[in-house]
Formats: structure tokens, sequence, C-alpha cells
């Protein structure tokens, strides 16, 4: 049951290398949390329906709980701490504190995915789409709306550039 | 929630996989997506010993035009299936059922091989490849078979798939069925696995006379099955509301759901039937211009 | 002092203020630290052995195939923990003839509910853990399963506790004036049986905790997510027989609370008892299906409600009688939530004729505990569908049966004689502005479009008050609660100027530590940016008597950080009057600087004036003391009433059941605002529960009491497809009692939506023979009532 082999693994977490070892059974959330030390993956369900546990994975949203960690093996990983530069938060980022789309903040990293993914695709944002978009994920705490305003201030903040 | 342990194998082609899967003293199990057996592992509601990762098979996946048929690899993601101009050209209906599927994020993992071979009941694909007629194509180390859709799924979750196999293909035979499709799904909230559906094709004269049909039902049998008595109601006459009610009500009549915490087993018959009514409406609209 | 909102300088970020809330950053970028990011080396994990039985006698446990597995450090059960730990106290014994019913941490002897504990393994990993639990063999005997209300009260019910003649926990009545001659003589009445499902509070993050107990000095330090270090602190030493002052508790941030975090628990108890046994830090963290069964559940009731009343609408006299479904075990607060409803329903309404009765019953279910709003959206929902049952019954809008029967501004305060007395609110207003914005939003004109293209769209209001600010100690203590309600509170500044607030009260997202930050700077009038409020840690912080719910962390934690800035403040004041050889009463602060009224810029700066109170003793009075540190209990004299309306507009679809929340307006008088933003997030978190709890969230047992609803497949919280946009409206009706005139807000947006949405229902679907009588109510029972005759 345990003597189990060990395996190695090795992926880019947030531009970094990273090779460590863990047991075949270990979800990648786990492996990410407790081998990478990237804490922002956080688990609300293990069962993949909250959606806070949400990575981007070899460039498109995955949730990272329903992956096995020797999976990553080779994988481009971005989490949450990947999304701003350096001290300078990601406008989504900047946008959900100011709209106070996050209260406890524990949903916020996989909301925060998603949205980074709808707003890359460059569609136009309605309330409906962000809202079919975000779906996927629970926020037990905030009642979605202003999450909902935090993104379309970003995506509108992004059209009147494009404007310009 | 931690999976019980087992030993992980990522195949580097098909043949290795096959070769893995082909252990008949260890319950070997392949994993997909891992969007339907990653919860259950992670419950112990499944807990294989060798799991088989398919996902660096490249051959598996992809959508192609060959011939008569359009192919689609058992690995091709339930997204890239969603957004192939062949699909959308070709098998509209696919289309339409995978925009169903759960989220976005679930269906960039989830593969189109993993749903058939999960056989929800509820589920949109496994109802969809037996309304588009579909052959699976089940290999193991002893060779290759093709099995229809119709014949593909037993009963809840349980397939055709005989252990050592693997399904890595779904074949659409191009021009066998009807081209044009409605359907139709009620869940609880957006996103969830449908408490009743319904999945038409059909031919449909200028005149709404119908010259083909398929009628699946969802989430109201063990398994997808057309309903061979809605099929016959429709075929040579025109699609007016009595008709769709009459099919509607042939539909109902047909099916075995069961009760459960959404829905007991009376009301969803009642919501097949309106399923069924809001699928043929839907296939209805623009048809016979 | 509610006039000192607009005294402060603009930037300074007091009450009143939209401030944004320093937690933020590390939220958003992923480094704020929760409770499973809490590991130290050596740590081991826990996993639960719970029971697949609903009840049944613990007839043997044996755990040598577990203990074998290599990893696994120890195996504890029920039998060896009574050797270490006393019963779990109640908190809340408030009930005349309640009885006792001895809950440990863990099984002890029988189980009485699904998923309670019967043993607990702690090895090297949880995956680990979780093997050695499988591997633990107990045998079970059955016995019969109480699954209901009515299986509990039959005559020949086996019962939960043997010792006792029955199931029931406790039972009183409350009266006012004479009920059976108002309903005697009575020109209408009209009665009702309702029922409310079993939901819970149902955090993102579930609980855990991570204990270390140190063997040389014989301390715990227990990291646990608590709302309520406090009350843990000393239940922990309670139970393992530690001192006080040797459990040192400590909270994380929070994944949300919602009350499930209120309550304490077992598990916590078993942690710090494996790192004794094991010498290790021991972690538990509940896993998603676990919380289903482990942690408290809530809501639960049925209710059967009446009213006498005039021809004219005038209610006489109010009749209510709740039974409580309880679990198995007792939670921490006994049945407080279940007698919180029978005293809540007569609500915001002058009903001079009163009978109210709570009955508590054991079931083998989960534990029956904290949820968000507490009694309050019970009551709100009996109460409401009571005047909309009597509306009907008169042939009247119902909201003038609400208009006819509200208490009024100038009553106040008035006491309905049983529990409630409603100090402060304008309760028609609200009506009529909840009314108001539902009409500017176009709600009304859209249901007659909807309606004349054969839609059924409905609109449903329901007004609402709710006891807040937990709450007066003595009454408290007179109603059998063993924790007071007051608050303590120590600010200080530090040597350099800066200010440092430390409270009880606990961070689980409603914003509480910028709120907090946000009276200092009201009250020092220094921008709020220079204030770090510490929280969390029972060694540093002081002692709230109730920890963080009630909606009492700003009425209460607030008032007291108010109290102990100003008394900081008078100390200021004191040393710069030293130093500018000023009268106090003639010194101000303002732009960083203890200045001299009418004097702009002629002053010390704070920082000066903090250097020399800490380094520059010279330049301090003789006889003042060194250093600059408030420090205040507040303990309010009464409870207040937060109040307000809902009005909800929802479309139903006759030909599947299904409901769709279209509009949602939410107005709420929760006195003065702190921080209008965080206040108007509180509202929308709690209507989206209003919608769970109302439409989908659904705790379902079957006959054996197993409970079917354990996964977010299967109790469906909304999503940002169920959940609509919010129209906020704000009240503020000062709290007459509360310094600063708050009354707060956490709970408010849980407690009138289900009455309101059950209302907008029957108003869709628009047939005499048709009431919404049970929530959640499923699509296939709104089917059911646009299909009455098929
Ligand atoms: C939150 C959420 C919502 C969802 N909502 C929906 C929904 O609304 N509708 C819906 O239909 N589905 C839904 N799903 C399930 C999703 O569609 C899954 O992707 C799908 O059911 C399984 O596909 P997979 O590729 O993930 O397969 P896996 O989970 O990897 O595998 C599923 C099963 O199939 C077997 N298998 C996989 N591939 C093969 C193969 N090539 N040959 C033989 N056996 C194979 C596996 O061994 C396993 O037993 C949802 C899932 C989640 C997490
Ligand atoms: S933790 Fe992965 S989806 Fe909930
Ligand atoms: S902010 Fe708490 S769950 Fe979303």
């Amino acid at each position: 049951m345990s003597g189990e082999t060990a395996i190695t693994v090795s992926a880019t977490v947030n531009g970094r290398r990273q090779t460590f070892t863990c047991e075949a059974r270990e979800t990648l959330a786990d492996a990410l949390r407790r081998r990478c030390q990237v804490r922002g993956v956080h688990l609300g369900c293990e069962h993949g329906v909250c959606g806070a546990c949400t990575i981007r994975f070899d460039g498109v949203t995955a949730r990272s709980c329903l992956m096995f960690a020797p999976q990553a093996d080779g994988a481009e990983i971005v989490t949450v701490e990947g999304l701003a530069d350096g001290d300078e938060l990601h406008p989504l980022q900047e946008a959900f504190s100011r709209h106070h789309a996050l209260q406890c903040g524990f949903c916020t990293p996989g909301f925060l995915m998603v949205a980074q993914e709808l707003l890359a695709e460059g569609g136009p944002l309605t309330e409906e789409v962000v809202r079919e978009a975000i779906s996927g994920n629970i926020c037990r705490c905030t009642g979605y709306h202003n999450i909902v305003e935090a993104i379309l201030a970003v995506a509108d903040a992004r059209s009147g550039e494009a404007e310009k | 929630m931690k999976a019980a342990a087992f030993r992980y194998h990522r195949a580097t082609s098909l043949d290795d996989a096959l070769a893995v899967m082909a252990d008949d003293d260890e319950e070997v199990r392949a994993l997909a997506g891992g969007q339907s057996l990653v919860p259950l592992m992670a419950m112990r509601l499944s807990r294989p010993e060798v799991l088989v990762d398919l996902n660096g098979v490249d051959a598996l996946a992809g959508v192609a035009l060959d011939g008569g048929h359009l192919r689609i690899g058992a690995m091709t993601r339930q997204r890239d299936v969603e957004r192939s101009p062949l699909v959308a050209e070709h098998l509209p209906l696919l289309r339409t059922a995978i925009g169903h599927i759960g989220h976005v994020t679930i269906r960039h993992r989830g593969t189109i091989g993993g749903s058939v071979a999960h056989a929800d009941p509820a589920a949109e694909l496994p109802a969809a490849v037996v309304a588009l007629g579909a052959e699976m194509v089940l290999a193991s180390t002893g060779g290759t078979r093709v099995v229809p859709a119709e014949e593909f799924f037993d009963s809840y979750l349980v397939t055709a798939v005989e252990p050592g196999e693997l399904l890595v293909e779904v074949r659409f035979p191009l021009g066998a069925v009807p081209a044009r499709h409605g359907m139709a799904e009620f869940t609880r909230r957006a996103g969830d696995f449908a408490v009743a559906g319904a999945i038409v094709l059909a031919d449909v004269a200028a005149d709404l006379t119908v010259r083909r049909a398929r009628v699946v039902p969802m989430a109201v049998d063990p398994a997808p099955r057309r309903s061979a008595r809605a099929e016959e109601l429709l075929v040579g006459r025109a699609l007016d509301d009595g008709v769709i009610r009459e099919v509607a009500a042939a539909v109902a009549a047909g099916c075995g759901p069961v009760d459960d915490i959404h829905g007991s087993a009376a009301y969803r018959r009642d919501l097949v039937a309106e399923m069924t009514r809001r699928a043929l409406a839907r296939l209805r609209q623009g048809a016979g211009e | 002092m509610t006039g000192t909102r607009h005294g402060h300088e603009p930037g300074v970020g007091g009450v009143g203020a939209v401030v944004r809330r320093h937690s933020d950053p590390a939220l958003v970028t992923g480094h704020a630290t929760f409770i499973d990011d809490i590991e130290s080396g050596g740590t081991l994990h826990l996993a639960m052995v719970r029971s697949p039985f609903a009840h049944a006698e613990i007839k043997g446990v044996d755990a040598s195939a577990a203990l074998d597995l290599p990893g696994v450090h120890a195996v504890l059960t029920g039998a060896e923990l009574v050797r270490h730990a006393k019963v779990q106290p109640v908190g809340w014994e408030h009930i005349d003839n309640q009885r006792a019913a001895p809950t440990y941490a863990m099984a002890v002897g029988k189980v009485r509910y699904c998923g309670q504990i019967v043993a607990a393994v702690a090895a090297e990993s949880r995956a680990l853990a979780e093997d050695a639990a499988e591997l633990v063999e107990v045998d079970y005997e059955p016995l019969p399963v109480v699954h209901s209300i009515e299986d509990a009260l039959a005559p020949d019910a086996p019962r939960l506790v043997p010792e006792w003649p029955d199931n029931v926990f406790g039972s009183q009545t409350y009266g006012n004036g004479d009920a059976d001659a108002a309903f005697a003589d009575a020109e209408v009445t009209v009665s009702e049986r309702l029922t409310f499902g079993r939901q819970f509070g149902c955090p993102l993050e579930p609980r855990g905790a991570v204990a270390t107990w140190e063997r040389y000095t014989n301390r715990i330090e227990l990291w646990i997510n608590s709302q309520s270090p406090n009350r843990v602190r000393e239940v922990v030493a309670e139970v393992l027989g530690v001192p006080v002052s040797g459990v040192r508790v400590r909270v994380p941030g929070i994944g949300g609370g919602f009350g499930s975090k209120a309550n304490y628990y077992g598990e916590e108890i078993l942690c710090c008892l494996l790192s004794r046994l094991t010498g290790r830090p021991v972690k538990y963290i509940e896993d998603r299906q676990e919380s289903f069964v482990a942690t408290s559940h809530a809501r639960e009731q049925r209710i059967d409600v009446a009213v006498a009343a005039t021809r004219d609408g005038v209610i006489t006299a109010l009749r209510g009688h709740i039974v409580g479904v309880l679990g198995g075990e007792i939670s921490s607060v006994g049945m407080g939530p279940v007698w919180l409803s029978a005293v809540s329903i007569p609500g915001p309404y002058r009903i001079p004729n009163l009978e109210l009765s709570v009955t508590g019953v054991l079931t083998n279910r989960t534990p029956y505990g904290s949820y968000r709003g507490w009694g309050a959206p019970k009551a709100t929902f009996a109460m409401e569908r009571i005047i909309e049952r009597l509306a009907r019954e008169l042939g009247v809008d119902s909201n003038e049966i609400r208009r006819r029967n509200f208490v009024r501004p100038e009553e106040m305060p008035y006491s309905n004689g049983v529990f409630a007395t409603l100090d402060s609110g304008r309760y028609e207003h609200c009506l009529d502005l909840c009314v108001e914005r539902l009409r500017r939003d176009g709600w009304y004109r859209f249901r007659e479009e909807a309606r004349a293209a054969g839609r059924k769209v409905g609109i449903g209001v329901a007004a609402f008050v709710e006891s807040t600010g937990i709450g007066p100690s003595r009454v408290m203590a007179r109603l059998g609660i063993a924790q007071g309600g007051y608050d303590e509170a120590v600010v200080r500044m530090d040597s350099t100027g800066r200010v440092t607030v430390f409270t009880g009260q606990t961070e689980m997202g409603q914003g509480m530590s910028t709120t907090l930050a946000q009276l200092c700077a009201d009250e020092l009038n220094i921008p709020v940016d220079q204030i770090t409020v510490v929280m969390g840690d029972t060694d540093a912080c002081p002692y709230t008597g109730y920890g963080t719910g009630g909606s009492r962390a700003a009425a209460v934690g607030g008032v007291a950080v108010r109290q102990a800035t100003g008394e900081l403040k008078r100390q200021i004041l004191r040393v710069a009057s030293h130093q500018l050889e000023v009268d106090v009463a003639d010194l101000e602060i303002a732009d960083g600087l203890v200045q001299v009224r009418g004097l702009p810029g002629y002053g010390r700066t704070l920082a000066d004036v903090a250097y020399a109170a800490y380094r520059r003793l010279t330049d301090v009075g003789e006889g003042t003391t060194p250093t600059l540190q408030g420090r205040a209990v507040f303990d309010p004299v009464a409870l207040t009433y937060a109040n307000g309306c809902a009005g909800v507009v929802v479309e139903v679809d006759p030909a599947t059941g299904g409901v769709t929340v279209l509009g949602y307006v939410m107005v709420d008088d929760c006195g003065t605002m702190i921080n209008p933003q965080i206040v108007d997030g509180q509202l929308h978190g709690g209507c989206a529960q209003a919608i769970g709890g109302a439409l989908l969230e659904d705790l379902v047992y079957d006959r054996n009491g197993q409970l079917l609803t354990t996964t977010f497949m299967d109790y469906l919280l909304p999503t940002a497809m169920e959940v609509p946009p919010f129209s906020t409206v704000h009240v503020e009706t000062p709290a007459p009692n509360t310094p600063g005139g708050m009354k707060g807000v956490g709970e408010a947006g849980t407690v009138p939506g289900p009455a309101a949405i059950a209302a907008a229902i029957d108003d869709a679907v628009d047939d005499p023979a048709v009431f919404v009588r049970h929530l959640p109510v499923s699509p296939e029972q709104v089917y059911r009532f646009c299909n009455a005759a098929g």
C-alpha cells in the first residue's frame, strides 16, 4: 500500500523550472501546494466542482485537483502567484480589490485564472457572458455581483484602450 | 479525499498503452481527461491498481475527415471538438451537445472518449453518439473491433469495452443520419448534469414532412437509447404541434427513469416529454425555409 | 458620536468611507495564509473513521491492522478518549427544562449520526491516514433510526438517549397578553404549517486545525480557522483539563465562516490530544465530503403559525410553534437557533397577544448549530408567509397588511413582551423604498408585460427585523448562555506614531480588520493606512465574550475599539498638552499633528508626541504614565435590531418548474455604515445564500439516516448563473444604544430573501390553490404547483 515508488516530476511553475518527487496518487493541486510552495492553489472540494484550484496548464485552465502530479511532467503551469508582474498587480487583481470582488478570498485565485482566460480570448463581454464563464466557480461570500463588475471593468478598460 | 495508491504509467504510444491494459492480474484503468475518474478515485469509489495515462498519446487525438466518416480520436478534448471547423460543418449537434457539458475549464481537459467510455446516462455525449449513429472503435493487443453506438452502452456506467480494451476513436458516418438537430435539457444549475433532456435529428421537407428521424432521450434510462416509437410517429408526418406533442408523449411513455434527489421518476417522465417537445420545436425553427 | 463622520478631513478613511481592504493584495496574489498553509516539520495528519450507520452500538474497535501500517503513529478511539477528555460543553442552556446529553469529541460507545467520529488516525500523510482509517475494524450493532420529527415524537419511538423518557431535548412556551382570547374573538384567523429544509453554512474553505502540545511547557498551541478563538481556548482548556493560560489559539485567514466556524467541535480536541500522545504537531483538514456530515447543520424546522386579525387587517394575536430537528448530539449552541426562530416570529410588527413555543427533538442526523441568520430567516419566513395568507384571506395587498401592523418609529423602543425590544428603525419607509426601487428598476412594468405575453413572472416582498449586536452580557447570563456578550479592545500608538488595534474579533472575509481600522481612524482623525489591526491570537489579543458572529463585530467589537481609541486619544492629548503648554480642551488631531484648535499647523507631530511618551520622558508631564495605550470593554445595554425589506422578482417555467431569480432589491438599515462597499458586499453574499436556501440547498437524508448529499454535485450552491445582480438600498437609522450607531450587517442578507422568494413564486404561479409552504422549493414541487390538475 505505501511502499510505492516515488516519481520525479519536472515542470515549469510560474516561469521557474521545478523538480520534485511525489507519490503517483498525489493530485497536482497537492503537489503544487506542498512541493512547489504555491499556496494560492486552494482546495474547496477536491472533486472538481468549486474551481478554487484552477490553474493554467499548458496554456488553458484546468482543475489541479483533477490531475495527478505525475501528469505535470514537462508541463507549463501558471498559478495565481504568476499573474502579478513583480509588485504590480495584474489589472484583474487590481479590479477585484477595487470592486470588492473578494471577501474571504479563498475562491479568488480560481476566479482570477478563469477571468484571465476569458479576457485573453478577446471576445466582447456582456454581463451574461461573464456570468456564464465564471459559473463553474463557486464563491460562497460575494454573491458574484462584484466579481462580474470587476471583470467587466477590466474588459471595458481594455476596449477603451483599444479604441484610442 | 485522497486516492488509494496505484501505479502510474504514462503511455507513450497506443501499443504501449494496450500492452499495459492487457495485464489481467491487476485492475488497470485508462486515464483520459480525469474529469470523471479522478473525483471517483478521490472518494475511493474507484481504486485501480494501475493507471494508464493516455494524455501523452498524440495519435489518439484529432478530428479528421476520411471518406464517408468524420473520425474523432478518443483523446480529443471536448473543447477542441466544440471548436473544430470540421465538426461545425458536419456534426453541428456535437457542438451543441458539448456546449452543455459543465464549464469551459472542464471541457479543456475532458475528452470525447472519456465521456463516452464513462457512459453516464445523464451525459450529453453518449446520447449524441447514439443519435448520430457513431461507431466506436475499440482496440486491444488482440486487434481492433467496431461497435455501433447503439450496442455500446449497456447500463449505468457499463459499456461494451472489455478489460484490456481501449476506446480509440469515435467514427461518425456522414449522411447516414438526418442533418438537422434539436436539443434541450433541464438542469438544476448552469453546467450541471441533465435532470432530463432530449436530442432529435430529422430531415424535414419544405412542407415540414419528416423524412427521417432519430430521437434519443437523456437521463431517463440506464443507458442512452433511441426511442423507436417516437421515430415511427415522426416519419412521414408534418412536424406540427400535434405531432410534436404525440412524439413527446411517446418518448415519456417509453423511457424508464428512476427517482433521485433531483426529481422523481414521474417528474422526469414529464420533463423528458417537455424536453423532446422543445428539441423538436428548435429543430423545426428555420426548417422548411 | 454619529456626527464625527463628517468631522474628519478627507482621505482619512474614517466612518462612511469606501476604503480598500488591506487584506486584498495578499489574497489576490495567492499569498494569504489559510489553515491548510500552516505546517511545520514533523506534522502528522489526521483522518477520521466515521460511522457509516446513523444509530448503532459500538461493540468493539480493532485498530491493529491500521497501527501496523508503516507511517501510522496513533489511533485514538472513544474508549481511550474518555480517559483524557471531559464532555464537550454546551454554551446555550437557556431552555428551562433543557436536558443534558453528554457529548464527547468523538463517539463513545454509541454513534448517533452518520459521519460521527469513531476513531482518529494520525499518520505521516493524509493519504496514509486515510489508508489506515480503512483498516480500522469497527463492530457496529445497528439500532433503529429516528428519521424525522414524526419518528422522534411517536409514543413508541426508539430513544436516542435511553435515560430520557422521549426524544425531546427541551421545550418552552413564551407568551404575552391573551392569545386564546384574541383568537376566540377574532374576525379572521389564518393558520399554516410550514417547513424549512436542512442546510448549512458551507464556507468554501472547510474546517481545519493544527495542534502542538508542548511536552515540557505543557502548553497547547492550536491553530484553527475558528470565528471564536477565545471560546475555543476555554473549551479546549475545560475539556482537556489544562489552565486557560496553557492554551494559545491562533487564527489564520479564514475562508468563510457563516456561523459554521463559530461552533466548536470535537476535531480540535482530537488534534490536541493526538499531539500529546504522539509528541508531534497534528493537523486535521476536513475534506469536502466530511464537511457535509461533520460541520453543523442548520435551518431545519417545522413551524405552525397562525394569526388572528380584524377585517381590516390589524393583527391582534400570533401563535407560533416551532419544532427544531436537532441532530443526534447537541452542538455547542444547544437549541439556540431554534429558540431564536420562535421568539423572533413577530418581527417588525405590533402584535399585542403572543403565544410562541419551541421544541427541540433529537434525530439521527448531524448536530444542529449556527448558520448565518440563526433563527431569523425561518422566523421571517413564518411571519411573512402568514401575512401573505392573511392578505389572501382578506383580499388586500400584503404590503397594506404590513403597513397596518408595523411598529412605528414613534412607538420605539417597543417591547413585544416576549423577547424583542425594537429600538429603532423606519420599517414602513424601508418597505416604501423597496417598492419604489422595484418600480424604478422597471420590475412591475416588466411583470405586466411578461404576463401579457403568457409568462409567469412574480414579485415577492418580505420585511424583517433581526436581533443584532449580541449582546448584553447580563441578559445573556440570565438566559443561560455561558458566555458574555461584551468585547475588549486595546489600541496602542507606538513610539513612531503608528497605531495598532488589538481585538478579539476575527476576519473571515467580512472586512472586519478594515472596518475596525476605519473606526479607529475616525476617532483619531489619522489616515486609515497608519493603522494595523492585530487579531486571531489569544496570547496577544484581548478577550471577546462571544467571538465573531451574531452580527456583533462592528456593533460591539467596533464600539470597544472606538472607546479604546478614545482613551488613547486622551493620553496623546495629555502628553501634547504638556509639550505645548496648552489646555487639552484646546487641542485637536489633524493633518498628522496634535495642534491648537484654530491655529492649524501650530502643534507637534504625532510622531513627536509618541516619541516623547516612550523615549523622551522629560517631555512628558510628571505623573503621566509612559507609553500610549487605550483599553476599553464595551458591553451593550441591549440588543439592537437591523431591519429592512427584500423584493424579489422570479420567473417560473411552468413546463419544468424551473425558477429563475431575475431581480433582487435589498433595503437594509444596519444603522451607521462604516464602509458602504463592505456593507453592500455583506448584503450580496447573504442574498445569494438566501437564494440557495430557498431554491437549491438541501441536505437530504434517507430513511436509514444516510445523508444523500455529500458532494457539490448534490448539495447545490448557487453559481453566478442562479444569482441576479443585486440592487441595494441603505437606510441609516443609528442604533440608539450603540455609541456610533452601528447595528450590524453580517447576517441581514440571508434573512428576508427566503420569504420574499416564496411570495414571488406564489405571485408568479398566480393560482389561489398554490401557496409555498416548504423551502427549499424544488423544481418538481413548482412543476406540481403549475400542473396541479395533471
Ligand atoms: C464540475 C464538472 C461538471 C461536469 N458536467 C458535465 C456535464 O454537464 N455533462 C457531462 O456529460 N459531463 C460532465 N462532466 C464530466 C466530464 O464531461 C468528463 O470529462 C467526462 O465524463 C469524462 O471524460 P474524461 O476525458 O475526463 O475521462 P476520465 O475521467 O479520464 O475517464 C472516465 C472513465 O472512462 C474511462 N476511459 C477514459 N478514456 C478511455 C478510453 N479511451 N478507453 C477506455 N476507457 C476510457 C476511464 O477509465 C474512466 O473510467 C463534468 C465534470 C465535472 C468535474
Ligand atoms: S478543489 Fe478543485 S475544483 Fe474544487
Ligand atoms: S470570497 Fe469567499 S468564497 Fe469567494
